[in-house]
């Protein structure tokens, strides 16, 4: 709710707000919600003075109208998209990463969403201005094998020190605290120059500390998260990656069973975080390991993923690439 | 409540992580699969298996490894040991500390010292059986670390105290909620952390039906998992499967169980 003192009109003066508040006033909405009859005995402003009042907060608080045209040239003149440095992966999010909006990289647990936003982080800084925000929620963020990636690519030792420069990680444990991070993002009372993405490895691992609790808090926490990074996504000009699991649970198929047959297991999977947030982001992709008989150009050591887009702003949906996943990192 | 946010960069991280030594399994080809030389500090590692495959006697040589002095780029620090399912074994334990302290003590050529009371006093031990006397030792933690020089914690095992007395998504989120806790004390600290699991038969799972206990979920916390495994011939080698690590691709690694402790096999 915001306070009326946060108004900042010329006929709210201090004395006014104090004769409110000692009416039980003290929020916009209980101003907008009084008689204005009322508020004009109270404030012993007369009646025009109070409807100013009210037009003025109207005028603030409701939102702008514009046209096609001027959207379109907005959308023409901005960056819509970051360039994640993978080809194929490029092509099927349509340009990259979506700059304003959020997207998930969903996966079983060793599929490789990790080593696949370790790969985006360097791809993005290197040889560009791009500065990242890598928030950790689980201690996975490990700048040797940032460092190593980077070597791989084969940049030289001042090259490593600038990308390096450029990933900013911060290591979050609860959900209070990523929202506090956002806050001060957004109030620009933490500022990061030239930010291009934040990614975030994961949030599951805040969001299940609130599983099984009776209350809300969760949801609430949730809701208060997603809304902040929708207006750091639009107003910033940045993309939000946020890493979410997948679990898996089975289903023994009865009608099989019934005719005699040997039972039959399904293998159903399942993205986490619950109902609300399986709208939420504007593009998903999901990732699973291939087991295949003879990996194509890979280290012994490596594998293959494929990446499938299954939601996403554009037309063409379930659209698929193959990466690999290996020492030198992903590609 | 307003905390101050450390946004660190990755040079910084850099220059700790490239500094920190880590705690060595004793098994040299284990250590190269890990990638770090050891057991990380400031990350969680969870060690898999059937019972009899070894997770016990990998943690007692880990809290005896604590104990390497600073001259043989150890930590010279104590170990914490949560036993949660009556595993420890004290004898088992002194006699893979005092093949520790002697091959420490060969290696710096210092006079052999057979008596090892002052090293025994560097092992902590804690029994929390059941899941009010775990979440009691829990939440006292930051106060048993802050008191003595603790560089490892040991919980074994992590699914024991979950076993009854609480339903499986007030599971998940006490499991979160402590592991967040204690790996913010871990990473502050500078200690690592290790826990071992049990392992669970899920039927219809695709990638086979034994998988760690505790569910999907659990399986994306950890930061390393390294699964063991003995043989069925006994002439077999023992294996050490890594799952899953951030900084190592999947590999495996032969090791020996001895009465000095894990050691590597010829």
């Amino acid at each position: 709710m915001q306070k009326l003192t946060s108004l900042d009109h010329t006929l709210l003066t201090k004395s006014v707000i104090k004769t409110l508040a000692y009416n039980n006033i003290t929020t916009v909405f209980e101003f907008l919600q009084q008689d204005a009859e009322k508020l004009s005995t109270l404030t012993k402003l007369n009646l025009c003075q109070i409807l100013d009042i009210r037009n003025n907060i109207f005028t603030k608080y409701s939102a702008p109208l514009v046209d096609g045209l001027f959207l379109l040239s907005k959308s023409a003149t901005k960056k819509r998209y970051i360039d994640i440095g993978i080809e194929s992966l490029n092509v099927v999010l349509g340009g990259g990463i979506p700059v304003g909006y959020i997207t998930e990289l969903c996966g079983l647990a060793g599929s490789g969403k990790t080593q696949l936003g370790f790969q985006l982080v360097v791809n993005c800084v290197r040889e560009t201005e791009n500065t990242i925000l890598f928030i950790d929620t689980k201690g996975d963020f490990d700048a040797v094998r940032i460092q190593k990636i980077l070597d791989n690519l084969g940049c030289s030792h001042q090259e490593m020190a600038r990308a390096l420069f450029k990933i900013k990680i911060v290591q979050i444990w609860t959900m209070e605290e990523l929202i506090e991070l956002f806050k001060k993002l957004k109030n620009k009372s933490v500022n990061i120059e030239n930010l291009a993405m934040i990614i975030i490895d994961s949030l599951p691992c805040l969001m299940f500390q609130h599983f099984g609790d009776d209350n809300k808090i969760g949801l609430t926490y949730m809701n208060i998260f997603v809304n902040y990074c929708r207006y750091l996504c639009k107003n910033h000009d940045i993309g939000v990656l946020c890493i979410n699991i997948q679990t898996r649970w089975v289903e023994q198929d009865i009608t099989d069973y019934i005719d005699g047959k040997d039972q039959t297991y399904v293998e159903k999977q399942n993205r986490c975080l619950g109902k609300y947030w399986q709208h939420i982001p504007a593009v998903i992709i999901l990732i699973e390991r291939l087991k295949l008989d003879k990996p194509i150009n890979v280290r012994n050591d490596g594998f293959h993923v494929k990446a499938t887009v299954v939601r996403s702003n554009e037309i063409k949906l379930e659209q698929h690439c193959i990466l690999t996943v290996d020492s030198l990192g992903v590609r | 409540m307003s905390p101050e946010f450390k946004i660190f960069n990755a040079t910084e991280l850099w220059q700790k992580e490239t500094s920190l030594p880590s705690i060595p399994t004793f098994s040299q080809k284990l250590d190269y699969i890990l990638g770090s030389d050891g057991i990380p500090l400031g990350s969680l590692t969870e060690l898999l298996g059937l019972p009899g495959t070894g997770k016990t006697q990998m943690c007692l040589q880990l809290c005896a490894a604590v104990q390497i002095p600073k001259a043989l780029g150890g930590l010279n620090a104590e170990a914490l040991f949560i036993d949660t399912n009556t595993n420890f074994v004290l004898d088992r334990f002194k006699e893979i500390l005092s093949a520790c302290l002697l091959k420490c003590q060969k290696l710096l050529n210092l006079p052999i010292n057979a008596n090892n009371e002052e090293a025994l006093k560097k092992l902590h031990y804690v029994n929390a059986f059941g899941l009010e006397k775990f979440c009691a030792l829990m939440h006292q933690l930051p106060k048993l670390i802050e008191e003595n020089n603790i560089r490892l914690i040991v919980i074994d095992s992590i699914a024991f105290p979950f076993k009854e007395g609480i339903s499986a998504k007030q599971r998940t989120g006490l499991l979160f909620r402590q592991m967040a806790e204690l790996q913010r004390l871990a990473v502050e600290k500078q200690i690592a952390v290790v826990l071992t699991n049990e392992m669970s038969t899920r039927l219809g799972l695709s990638s086979g039906t034994v998988v760690g206990s505790l569910g999907d979920a659990w399986a994306h916390r950890c930061n390393i998992r390294l699964l063991l495994s003995a043989p069925d011939d006994p002439c077999g080698d023992r294996l050490a499967l890594l799952l899953k690590s951030n900084i190592a691709p999947e590999a495996v690694a032969p090791f020996k169980i001895t009465k000095e402790g894990i050691r590597d096999v010829n």
